[in-house]
């Protein structure tokens, strides 16, 4: 307990995480701007235009904005303190090693799980209120068939995190961590999709984007990635995403000298 | 209150980084009660020895023990040993108060400790103050407070004097020595052989490694003219950086 009060407070004492979590929070203005402009341009388009206007889902175009905040707030949660030697400090206060990084995850987690929720929830219910019935009716399904794959997209945000924790962890360079954690998540996924079949399909149901629809077999909303998996395989590879960086960096920090 | 039998023993212990061999087969016990000044040139292996104390290295071969117990296998080392290794491994976005408070929880230590701390080494002043900004001698106040916050009966400082000014080098000198007269453990690494001849009673020197000679300051200083001659003799043959043609 001791171990995770002072994870805690490591976190909340610098600017770093202070900024990530608000530019996560700003992707719900990013929504509401571009459900704003998604109206205008409906409102004015003909009769004849209308019927086969098309919207992405809002809630999922800006989740990029919490995952990648958070996952910078991961990487930097273990990176800054080899960058200023406190790492050294830390591990002398805490000679076991591996309680640190247990901590680092639950705090880095628990505040990555509230703001990817708060993210997702109020970028849904913006777009709810200000799309109403245009393009097609994409916001009039009802809430409660949308809460499961709601949930599943706030819930890839702690992965994300996780993710960079374990990355930051192995690499101990903020940068090599966060080239790997975009290269990852945003490069791999578009070299798959480009892949003849049916490697673009096989390997795209285990991208991290594919997950939620997977894990809740969601039919509301068309998707860029296979969807292969059955339910309980895509939750398996979505906690795989971040528990495996997070052990191998655990296993590490462990082992090696500082 | 300190542990009555704070005690550092080395026995046979090397390091091995690739082909270097940093620490090289070193025994030397330190004892409670008086300051123990830690010498050698550059790169002779004194800080690694002290990373290998604290666990934060692992030896090739040998053992470091403190109290007779490994220091990985302390439950809450801080109450048992103190350390300042680098004063600058510290997060210059943190406040000077948040940045003891974070080491000081993981170790059940309260911020009524950490108040007391500041206010002993000088900085309650800045406690709030961010330190990105301090200065090298600021941190080193700053990290020797970190080091006492458990009130531990071993501490080791590696070059704590680096950085400040006369009226902190004076503080450092009567806070080590009355530190060692409540009966603690005190293993003090420095290149300021004027400053150690006043602040240690027993002198441990390596040279690449090895140790060179473990005496009292007495010993030293009467088969030389004083502590700096001693130093320089016994060092000569094991110089790894030093400037040619003196």
């Amino acid at each position: 307990m001791s171990v995770l009060a002072s994870e805690w407070l490591k976190i909340r004492s610098v600017r770093s995480s202070h900024l990530t979590v608000s530019i996560s929070l700003g992707g719900i203005l990013l929504g509401l701007g571009l459900a704003w402009m998604a109206v205008d341009m409906y409102d004015h388009a003909t009769p004849a235009q209308k019927p086969g206007a098309r919207l992405a889902e809002l809630e999922e175009v800006v989740l990029m904005v919490p995952q990648l905040c958070m996952g910078v707030l991961g990487v930097l949660a273990t990176t800054s303190e080899y960058a200023t030697g406190f790492i050294r400090t830390s591990l002398t206060a805490v000679p076991k090693r591996w309680p640190v990084m247990a901590g680092k995850s639950v705090v880095v987690g628990v505040i990555a799980l509230f703001t990817g929720s708060a993210v997702i929830f109020a970028t849904y219910f913006v777009c709810r209120a200000l799309i109403a019935d245009r393009f097609g009716g994409l916001y009039q399904i009802p809430f409660t068939d949308k809460l499961p794959l709601l949930t599943a997209l706030a819930l890839t945000v702690p992965v994300f995190a996780l993710l960079g924790v374990g990355l930051g962890s192995i690499l101990r360079t903020a940068s090599g961590s966060i080239v790997v954690l975009v290269g990852a998540v945003y490069v791999v996924p578009i070299i798959v999709g480009n892949l003849p079949q049916p490697w673009s399909d096989l390997l795209g149901s285990v991208m991290i984007g594919a997950l939620p629809h997977e894990i809740t077999r969601d039919t509301t909303t068309n998707t860029v990635y296979g969807s292969l998996l059955p339910p309980v395989a895509a939750a398996a590879v979505l906690v795989t995403y971040a528990l495996l960086p997070l052990l191998a960096g655990t296993w590490l920090l462990c082992r090696r000298d500082v | 209150m300190p542990q009555p039998n704070g005690v550092i023993d080395l026995q046979h212990l090397t390091k091995r980084y690739g082909r270097t061999l940093a620490v090289d087969d070193l025994s030397f016990t330190v004892l409670p009660g008086h300051v123990t000044g830690f010498l050698g040139p550059n790169g002779a292996g004194k800080s690694t020895t002290m990373r290998l104390v604290l666990g934060l290295d692992a030896p090739s071969s040998g053992a470091a023990l403190v109290n007779g117990k490994r220091y990985a296998s302390l439950p809450r080392p801080m109450h048992e040993v103190g350390a300042l290794l680098d004063a600058g491994a510290m997060h210059g976005g943190r406040s000077a108060f948040n940045h003891l408070l974070c080491l000081a929880r993981t170790n059940g230590i309260g911020p009524g400790r950490v108040s007391e701390m500041l206010e002993r080494v000088g900085l309650a002043g800045v406690a709030q103050k961010h330190v990105g900004g301090f200065s090298l001698g600021m941190k080193q106040r700053l990290g020797i407070a970190a080091a006492l916050l458990g009130d531990p009966g071993v501490l080791m400082f590696d070059e704590p004097v680096n950085g400040l000014d006369p009226d902190g080098v004076r503080w450092i000198r009567d806070l080590m020595r009355s530190l060692a007269a409540e009966g603690r453990t005190i293993l003090l690494s420095s290149h300021l052989m004027s400053e150690m001849a006043l602040t240690a009673d027993h002198i441990v020197i390596v040279g690449r490694g090895k140790l060179i000679a473990e005496e009292t300051v007495q010993e030293l200083t009467t088969r030389y003219p004083s502590l700096e001659d001693a130093y320089l003799a016994l060092t000569a043959g094991s110089l790894e950086y030093g400037a040619s043609g003196s």
